[in-house]
């Protein structure tokens, strides 16, 4: 019965917090608030990755310690969610920067005034 | 829309996906159980093929390069980009003196903020620099190096105050770092184009696994990376840095913000 | 041999250029950088038409990055899939990009060597997503493609539209986000990146739902990039933001390219689940004509030219999709063609729309009225691109509405070519009519465009009329020419797409349709312009039926992040029961 449960706990995890990311940025009223929420989002992609590479019972794919043929998680998607982190950080600078600029000009930071246009 | 209206259609949306997770979850990869080819052969492969230890630097800097380098050049252009934004409205004359924005107070740092900011700066711009050089034998990497250096370089501006930051930090030393990098990348993967062979070959000696020097091209990729991100994060921070400030010598700013 | 050599360069060589850009850009003379920029992106195109020319005659060219391919029987290595489509389309974004290089010269003064770097890690971006056969590779060039794009609205700094980056940028970055989990999925049910080794265990397992919400996610992520609907409201907002050559870029090659992305993901890693290509003909066959239709009718409500044209854009992607959702050589054939023509026409569209900013001071049609009279030949290309637009019936457009049209007649729905034909001839309309008004004067009365959102925008206007019109007459030029042997191309290119043997193309007769479309445009534009000189009841009647619909649809663009956003979870939502419930 544990088993059971382990087994789709990381996949509703992920899918909780996409959503919760998602109802954070639908409900923003501040673009610093926003930009986090988007983080909340990545995280969920780095569960769900993550969870897939995991094996039970494995160390990490790195073999100093130990001899090559130790068990070791999936290294693929840890290269994948490097990818992610620097993914997430650049977007994220720019974003800061947008939203920086976006204040200077409007001197507001609510995303539910900043239509674009008049 | 209405913000009450919003919400009701983003949960109907998520109640509406329901349906769809629920039938697909018992099908998902059992967790922790489920067979990767690719990762079993990507395992036994690097340690013998390569002579590294550290597989996900293998893959990152060998098996899957060309994915880094894209990667790389995504931290490139979104450094680029920050730049334009801020230094575009800033204006790109930098005074030798720095301004005070009005009405922020500006408290220089305490002696034992910038005895620990100096101590740990040291300790972590030599971590950065080991974790970057070990990439092939212990966790670490070019990416993560560089970050641990220019975080480094940030304990500098919290111990040393504005005005040591600014006499330490060269943007365009960052600059020329940064693309250094990024070409040392793009040039690594033509040193097998020259010999015939497709782009981003290793064919360099592969040396002793353990060592620094361990897996042929994957040092050098390794190091081209470390700058690239070590540049390009300490852009970030010099461009983020340069707003608190203002530019004593720059005209008013007479734009006023309109509500 | 040696061709295949070259396949790595159409990318690798714009990011050296650009990494080196950015080192020496000071020590460069003055328009170096300019000069370089267009060279390189000349070449690129270069390469690819070579590559292009060498998978026609031998057969598409696989190239492993690292020397890596396999390791025992696991596919391990990035293999690039060069095909006469792939290598074409990368053929067209080069040009593109020397065109808009060409016409961006002297645009920016203080960062411009910033400017040219960032424009060719984007050109490097997007033709690595035509050209990789791996679908974490095409995730890295679709968010380098995304991060250039985010980073070139950057230099619109005089801009009060700025919340147009954010709208444009947030949504994007949901949107890799969204893809990133796709790939997870994929990856962790078929155990392989690769696409074609990817397609094999997709044919393995066709009815597993795990798989279906992969492929939902992932083209969840590409329609975003397509700006189709409910994905597609961030497009309008980020044009109206971004500087008249970034936009060339984003609605001359960036749209359709995640289209084709769309087709490649459809055909080699899905080709073998016939539920989830029968559940892709109709739910993209219903995003397609809606796409098609709700952009035609905001297009005609807007006064901002750009803005304008954004929606334009997206009814013409939305014409595109259509043809995709085919899944058949003769659709994708259709929208190969549609792409070419599109991109071209598009581009010089949104070069006459700079012209306009730099030359009449301002980007609002209304206010704007009869400041181009002393520009009265860009006057005339901008009809000319109008009447593409609505599909007149010469060049690459044409050629590939004709294709789509018959493939929907092939699966026996012939009313489909009847609502893209509307649709187009809406867009046309809309692009005859601002070029009525700024370059003739006439239209004194404007109708419900006149609610429309707008905004002063300036650019530069110190460089020679030549300089800014003779990219744009050079593109339309292409774009209307008509190409003997072009369907036959088209669909031989589309065969290589879908990687299944080649049919032969079909005969496409002449019909009256698109000079009918043309005739409706045209009269479409007298109504609007000479709305002063009609009876106040037709007025009165058109308008009642116009206005509503029109209305409902732009009070949606609401303009507001968080209203994107939970359009894009309302849309995955759908697709994924959709998809799910299918398998």
């Amino acid at each position: 019965m544990t088993g059971a449960w382990v087994g789709w706990l990381p996949w509703a995890v992920a899918a909780w917090l996409f959503g919760v990311g998602l109802y954070g940025i639908i409900s923003s009223r501040h673009y610093v608030h926003l930009i986090g929420c988007l983080t909340i989002v990545q995280s969920a992609t780095y569960v769900l990755l993550l969870s897939i590479g995991y094996r039970r019972g494995a160390g990490p794919p790195i073999f100093h310690a130990h001899p090559p043929s130790t068990p070791a998680v999936d290294p693929v998607m840890q290269v994948l969610v490097l990818t992610d982190i620097v993914v997430g950080a650049t977007v994220t600078a720019l974003l800061l920067v947008l939203v920086l600029q976006f204040h200077k000009r409007r001197g507001i930071v609510d995303p539910q005034q900043a239509a674009p246009l008049t | 829309m209405k913000p009450r209206v919003r919400t009701a259609l983003f949960l109907a949306a998520a109640a509406g996906a329901m349906p769809a997770l629920v039938r697909a979850l018992p099908h998902f990869p059992a967790f922790g159980d489920h067979p990767s080819p690719y990762a079993d052969r990507v395992l036994a492969s690097a340690p013998v093929d390569r002579h590294v230890q550290n597989v996900v630097t293998a893959l990152n800097f060998d098996y899957r390069g060309f994915d880094t380098l894209g990667e790389e050049f995504i931290l490139l252009c979104a450094v680029t980009g920050v730049t334009v934004l801020l230094r575009g409205s800033r204006g790109e004359h930098r005074s030798a003196r720095t301004g005070q924005v009005e009405g922020r107070p500006v408290i220089p740092p305490g002696e034992a903020v910038t005895l620990i900011a100096r101590l740990f700066g040291v300790a972590t711009f030599v971590l950065g620099l080991s974790v970057a050089l070990h990439a092939t034998s212990t966790p670490g990497g070019g990416f993560q190096g560089g970050v641990l250096i220019a975080s480094g370089f940030l304990l500098v501006f919290l111990g040393e105050g504005y005005r040591g930051w600014r006499a330490m930090m060269q943007a365009e030393l960052m600059d020329a770092v940064e693309a250094a990098g990024a070409l040392v990348y793009v040039g690594c993967g033509l040193v097998g184009v020259w010999q015939g062979l497709p782009y981003l070959t290793n064919t360099l000696p592969l040396g002793t696994a353990g060592s620094v020097w361990a897996g042929g091209l994957m040092p050098v990729i390794n190091a081209g990376v470390t700058c690239a991100v070590l540049g390009g994060f300490g852009m970030l921070f010099i461009e983020f840095l340069e707003e608190t400030r203002v530019n004593p010598d720059a005209e008013q700013d007479t734009e006023a913000p309109k509500s | 041999m040696i061709i295949a050599a070259l396949a790595p360069f159409p990318v690798v060589l714009p990011l050296g250029v650009g990494a080196l850009l950015l080192g020496v850009s000071k020590h460069l003379p003055r328009r170096g950088p300019d000069v370089l920029a267009i060279l390189t992106a000349a070449a690129t195109s270069v390469i690819c038409g070579l590559l292009a020319r060498s998978a026609a005659e031998t057969g598409p060219i696989t190239y492993w990055f690292g020397q890596w391919h396999l390791l025992g029987d696991q596919v391990v290595g990035i293999s690039f899939v060069i095909d006469l489509a792939s290598a074409g389309v990368g053929a067209l974004v080069g040009f593109l990009f020397a065109a808009t290089l060409v016409f961006a010269w002297g645009f920016f003064e203080e960062v411009h060597a910033h400017f040219h770097v960032i424009m060719l890690v984007f050109m490097a971006g997007m033709v690595g997503f035509c050209l990789t056969g791996d679908l974490i590779n095409m995730f890295v060039w679709f968010e380098l493609m995304s991060v250039a794009g985010f980073a070139a609205t950057g230099f619109a700094l005089r801009s009060s539209a700025i919340a147009g980056a954010l709208n444009f940028t947030i949504v994007n970055t949901v949107g890799a986000y969204v893809f990133l989990a796709g790939i997870g999925l994929l990856y962790g049910q078929g155990g392989a990146l690769d696409m074609v080794a990817l397609g094999r265990s997709v044919a393995a397992h066709p009815n597993d739902p795990v798989m279906a919400l992969g492929f939902v996610l992932i083209a969840s992520a590409l329609l975003t990039k397509a700006a189709q609907l409910p994905f597609q409201m961030w497009l309008g907002d980020a044009h109206a933001v971004a500087p008249s050559p970034v936009s060339v870029i984003f609605s001359g090659a960036m749209v359709s390219i995640g289209l084709f992305g769309l087709a490649k993901l459809g055909f080699r890693v899905f080709g073998g689940a016939p539920e989830i290509v029968g559940e892709s003909r109709r739910a993209l066959l219903v995003i397609g004509l809606a796409s098609a239709v709700v952009g035609a009718m905001l297009a005609l409500g807007q006064r901002h030219i750009k803005r304008l044209l954004a929606f334009s854009t997206i009814s013409h992607a939305g014409i595109m999709l259509t043809g995709l959702s085919q899944m058949s050589q003769d659709g994708e054939a259709g929208l190969l063609a549609y792409l070419f023509g599109h991109g071209l026409v598009k581009g010089a569209m949104f070069m006459l729309a700079g012209f306009i900013a730099a030359k009449c001071g301002g980007i609002d049609e209304i206010t704007l009225r009869g400041r181009g009279r002393d520009y009265w030949p860009v006057g005339i290309m901008m009809a000319l691109g109008g009447l593409a637009l609505a599909g007149l019936p010469f060049g690459p457009m044409d050629e590939g509405f004709k294709l789509i049209e018959h493939g929907a007649a092939d699966a026996g729905q012939h009313w489909i070519a009847t609502v893209l034909l509307v649709s187009a001839t809406l867009t046309g309309a809309a692009v005859l009519r601002v070029a009525g008004r700024i370059f003739g004067g006439w239209g004194e009365l404007s109708g419900d465009e006149r609610h429309g959102e707008t905004e002063e925008e300036q650019e530069p206007g110190h460089q020679p009329a030549v300089l800014l019109a003779g990219p744009a007459a050079l593109l339309l030029g292409l774009g209307l020419i008509g190409w003997d042997d072009g369907g036959a191309l088209a669909s031989r290119a589309a065969a290589a797409l879908i990687a299944l043997p080649e049919q032969p193309a079909p005969a496409l007769p002449g019909s009256p349709g698109p000079w009918i479309a043309v005739l409706c445009a045209v009269a479409i534009t007298g109504f609007e312009l000479a709305r002063r000189h009609l009876p106040h009841w037709f007025v009165a009647l058109v308008e009642a039926f116009r206005v509503p619909p029109t209305r409902v649809l732009q009070r949606m663009q609401s303009g507001l992040v968080t209203d994107y956003v939970t359009w894009l979870a309302v849309g995955l939502a759908v697709l994924a029961t959709a998809f799910v419930f299918a398998v």
